[in-house]
């Protein structure tokens, strides 16, 4: 190995850094209108966010400080410690409710929710089994296994429920096989009948009469109507039944609405910094602007122009995460980094996919834009992860 | 590409890994380009569309004044207290209130909104009712009213007191506990400070908010505005109305108002002068109503014209209405009242409907015998009543020897029968044609109407077998001929001013409202001559002549009409309305001019159901005679400084 040879990947951290600084602006932005009588500048969210950027930054330096091949060694640890993590966040009481959904342990100073820390223990888990000699990779009863992986923290998590992050897993696992060698045959009929399922799966939500429908959270199921842009009344007897179906259309479809006019408004150049209306009037619902829909602020007050600016500091993020797995000359590094992009990758064009329409709306954050504890520390994990791979890469 | 370059050759599923990131950024850049820059527009509308409410602000009026600047119709400020619902210690109220009354349980959507709904009208009510107690006057908030405005007007504020006095905006202001979200406001109130006087010229106002000429077409909200729809209001509305303005509010999503922005700012309206004179206007009205507590069912007219140039000083119409009543919306007595069939006091009786002139039509025809020979020192036996055929037409004269100057002071029909028959209709119609009756006179008020003057061609239509009992009638004006105070004022004034037919004028001028002021003394208008009298001047200072007497003379039948210090030249009229053969009523009339030596006034004053012209009419000039007079000292003296520095 080359002394010279930059030892950190800059490029990285620039892009990271990048986002860290967009995040706080607009943090700051989204945040500044609440009604909330004075809270100290120290528990602002735009100061908390930093406070989280901090501390993410602290835990993945501390994780580049070990092999990443040691690390590998306790992913299963790591894994099932997530699943039993996923298996308590589920019991009354020791998880905490919000918004109808199971998602949350209340540590008090920080809610946090396993399923962000579940994504990257899953990553290393099945880099880890993965990464034997791809011979062994054509035996279907790993193949089999590997499903298992993936399938075990999917239904927890969907049993939150919380559809979209569990949702985030099959790309992931699926790339990683696919980076893995793992024969294409196999994935071909593992895509051939996720895409089935998933086929008559939203043909029973949106077509069936109700009694043949899958059980389905009722705003999971509103979720999808809105983003197939189903008419709510249709099939509805009655002038009282369609209005109040129409008014619930309203109502849900309004989040998505008004992001869309958020970002639509904006425009090539935008507003400008903590010029845009929406979130500021309250159009906007003040609760999802600073998390969920951080975006839609960026788009508003940035123009057509922030939302490139966004997209080209992902990319940083994501080509040099492919590079790093391009450069690692074993396994287990390259699916970990495959796997970390994937997942950024994911949470990326879902999120901004659900700000312009083109994804139905799901409670996932845009890594490390978005306000949120757990978000912020698993994406830096996440990079510190891709740090590592690119540290400890073995040359020849 | 940097990133592809790097990647191992033999990796494929690397590559298209890469690939597939790149594709899939490339699909969010274009769906972001889509709905950013293709579509930007329809998003930016739909921005406007929730968070802008545009509202019409009404111009100010610009007042109608007289010569001398004095206001007939101008704008008071009308003090109002207003609550502004997005204030936010009225919301935090609420919010306070809400939640006690939630007591911390979770409530079904609509039992929260009906909850919502009642605390917010109690919050609103007691709020009113603190503001009632700093008034010292009860003060209440209707529920529905509140609701209504909650649900279609938030971006503005609510009106809750209107027409504060002067000691409760005092209260109001010195007060230290006044409840939140109240401003006192000012708005113009349209004001008719003389009532009823010149109400028939000024017209009235009614409510309208629409858009007008160029302005934009669609708002949220429309604040209160008038259109003029009678007099000078509605001939004029353009100038007076002004350019209304708009204002965007802006409001938040659960539509309280957040700040706002004036687009269009308003343009006041333009004042518009008139010729009258207020004094003089005032003496003719009450003159006018004078007649009517005499007899209650009188209506009347006055026109009071400058001979010189055409300039109407007066013109009454009775009964008057007070335009005032259509400002704060009329109540239904109020308007059977002025819808009355009878009285019809909205119709303005000086330039609208027709009116049989009766002797003082004799004037035209004395124009046109005299000018065709009639030997004015003539003397003609009347037997008291007139054979025309075999037509008997009764004479109110005494039956005795007439020359020209005893027939026109007592009236005799006998004699202008005669002499109208001498002449020939065709000289008669002439004179009237040349003096524009049976023609608008192109004053700008509506409704007019050119009355009826049986010329030739409206003999072929209407009655074709014209005999000479009809021109008999013709020269005591009656039968097929009508006229209006207003066309009379104007023949009258040809007689004095040497034969010059005047298009009389009422609109002085239109000026900015913030050009307000005039000279006091104005430099007399050029006359708009709208036709010459063909007739000699001689012939003139007959009829002239004829006029003294009838006021100056003892047995004149317009004596009452003398005023001193003046020489007035009249005509009585009485005009029979007949139905059948019975009289049902009488059109009096009397027409003037003065001073004879050098006239200056026309006066007409007619008279519906009146008694006779002479008994009615001529004390009615007298009065106005004696108000004109009055105008002429006061102006006086500034003439004389005028003329002294010139």
């Amino acid at each position: 190995m080359n002394e010279r040879q930059s030892r950190v990947d800059w490029l990285l951290l620039l892009g990271l850094f990048g986002l860290m600084v967009v995040g706080v602006l607009f943090i700051y932005s989204a945040t500044l209108a609440h009604e909330t009588t004075s809270i100290p500048w120290h528990r602002e969210r735009w100061f908390m966010q930093i406070v989280w950027y901090a501390a993410g930054t602290t835990t993945a330096a501390a994780l580049c400080l070990v092999d990443y091949h040691t690390l590998a060694r306790w992913a299963l640890v790591a894994y099932w410690g997530m699943v039993t993590a996923l298996l308590c966040v589920l019991i009354p009481g020791v998880g905490v409710m919000r918004f109808g959904a199971r998602r949350w342990f209340d540590l008090g100073f920080f809610q946090m929710q396993p399923s962000e820390f579940a994504k990257l223990a899953f990553i290393l888990a099945l880099a880890n089994f993965l990464s034997r000699p791809p011979d062994e990779l054509r035996i279907p009863a790993n193949f089999f296994k590997a499903l298992g992986l993936i399938a075990l923290p999917f239904l927890l998590i969907m049993k939150e429920p919380d559809l979209g992050s569990a949702l985030v897993f099959l790309p992931v696992g699926l790339v990683m096989m696919y980076a893995a060698g793992v024969p294409a045959r196999f994935l071909r009929r593992l895509l051939a009948l996720v895409g089935m399922l998933v086929a008559l799966f939203l043909v029973d939500v949106l077509f069936a009469p109700p009694n043949w429908q899958i059980k389905l959270e009722d705003y999971q199921r509103r979720r999808l109507l809105v983003y197939f842009g189903r008419d709510y009344a249709a099939g509805k007897t009655g002038e009282a039944e369609q209005l109040k179906a129409r008014v619930q259309q309203r109502n849900d479809s309004y989040n998505v609405e008004q992001a869309l006019i958020s970002v639509g408004s904006g425009g090539l150049t935008g507003k400008g910094w903590r010029q845009g209306t929406q979130n500021a009037l309250g159009f906007l619902p003040r609760a999802v602007a600073h998390n969920d829909f951080i975006f839609s602020v960026i788009a508003e007050e940035k123009g057509f122009m922030g939302s490139v600016l966004v997209i080209a500091l992902y990319s940083v993020v994501l080509f040099t995460g492919i590079r790093i797995a391009g450069q690692t000359r074993d396994r287990l590094g390259k699916l970990m980094a495959v796997g970390v992009v994937t997942l950024i990758f994911s949470h990326v064009f879902i999120n901004i996919g659900m700000n312009i329409r083109m994804m139905p709306v799901t409670g996932v954050p845009l890594p490390l834009l978005s306000y949120g504890g757990s978000s912020v520390l698993g994406s830096m994990i996440a990079a510190g992860i891709l740090q590592n791979v690119y540290l400890h890469r073995r040359s020849y | 590409m940097l990133v592809f370059d790097q990647l191992k050759k033999n990796d494929p599923p690397m590559r298209v890994i890469a690939w597939v990131a790149a594709a899939g950024l490339f699909v969010l850049l274009a769906g972001l380009w889509y709905v950013q820059v293709v579509s930007s527009h329809r998003y930016v509308e739909n921005l406007k569309n929730q968070s802008f409410r545009t509202v019409r602000l009404p111009a100010l009026r610009g007042k109608i004044l007289d010569r001398r600047g004095a206001e007939l119709a101008e704008n008071v400020p009308s003090y109002n207290i207003s609550l502004y619902l997005e204030d936010p210690a009225l919301r935090a109220q609420f919010q306070k209130q809400f939640q006690a009354a939630k007591g911390g349980r979770k409530l079904p959507r609509a039992q929260s909104s009906e909850l919502a709904r009642a605390t917010r009208y109690q919050v609103v009510s007691n709020a009113v009712q603190q503001l009632g107690r700093v008034l010292q006057q009860p003060v209440t908030l209707d529920a529905a009213r509140f609701q209504t405005h909650y649900q279609q007007s938030l971006a503005l504020p609510l009106p809750v007191v209107t027409g504060l006095n002067q000691l409760q905006i005092a209260r109001f202001q010195e007060s230290s506990s006044n409840p939140p979200g109240l401003e006192l406001e000012v708005q113009p109130l349209r004001v008719y400070p003389r009532r009823t006087s010149a109400a028939h010229v000024l017209g009235h106002l009614k409510r309208n908010e629409d858009s007008v000429g160029d302005e934009d077409a669609f708002y949220n909200y429309r604040l209160p505005d008038f259109t003029g729809v009678a007099g000078i209001e509605a001939m004029f509305d353009e100038n007076l109305r002004g350019r209304a303005g708009a204002k965007s509010v802006l409001v938040n999503n659960l539509g309280y108002r957040q700040s706002e922005t004036t687009w269009t700012p308003v343009e006041a309206g333009q004042n518009v002068f008139l010729t009258l004179d207020l004094a003089v206007q005032q003496a003719a009205d009450r003159a006018l109503a004078e007649a009517r507590t005499r007899h209650p069912q009188t209506r009347g007219a006055a026109v009071v014209l400058d001979v010189r140039n055409g300039d109407v000083l007066a013109l009454a119409s009775s009964p008057a209405y007070d335009p005032n009543l259509f400002i704060g919306g009329i109540s239904h007595a109020e308007w059977a009242v002025l819808s009355d069939p009878e009285l019809h006091p909205m119709l303005n009786r000086a330039v609208y409907g027709g009116f049989p002139p009766g002797s003082i039509f004799k004037m035209v025809v004395a124009l046109a015998a005299l000018e065709s020979g009639w030997n004015p020192t003539n003397v003609f036996r009347s037997t008291g009543h007139a054979m025309v055929g075999n037509r008997h037409i009764a004479d109110t004269a005494p039956a005795g020897d007439y020359d020209f100057r005893r027939a026109f002071k007592l009236s005799s029909n006998a004699y202008f029968i005669e002499c109208g028959l001498a002449a020939g209709v065709d000289k008669i119609l002439a004179v009237g044609q040349r003096l524009h009756l049976g023609e608008r006179t192109g004053l700008t008020l509506r409704p007019d109407s050119p009355a009826l003057l049986p010329t030739r061609e409206w003999q072929h239509e209407n009655k074709p077998a014209w005999r000479d009992g009809d021109t008999a009638n013709l020269c005591i004006g009656q039968g097929e001929v009508t006229v209006t105070p207003l066309q009379v004022a104007v023949m009258t004034a040809a007689v004095a001013n040497g034969g010059k037919v005047l298009w009389p004028r009422l609109v002085e001028k239109v000026r900015a409202q913030e050009l307000v002021g005039t000279p006091a003394v104005r430099a007399a208008s050029p006359a708009r001559v709208r036709d010459e009298l063909p007739v000699s001047a001689r012939t003139l200072e007959i009829v002239r002549e004829a006029m003294l007497a009838d006021v100056e003379d003892a047995d004149g039948t317009g004596r009452h009409a003398t005023v001193p210090g003046w020489r007035v030249c009249g005509k009585t009229g009485t005009a029979q309305l007949m139905k059948g053969r019975t009289v049902v009523d009488h059109v009096t009339w009397f027409t003037s001019f003065a001073p004879y030596e050098q006239p200056r006034y026309a006066v007409v004053v007619m008279v519906e159901g009146g008694s006779s012209g002479g008994g009615t009419c001529a004390p009615a000039a007298r009065k106005i005679y004696e108000a004109l007079q009055k105008m002429e000292k006061a102006d006086a003296p500034k003439a004389a400084t005028l003329a002294g520095t010139n």
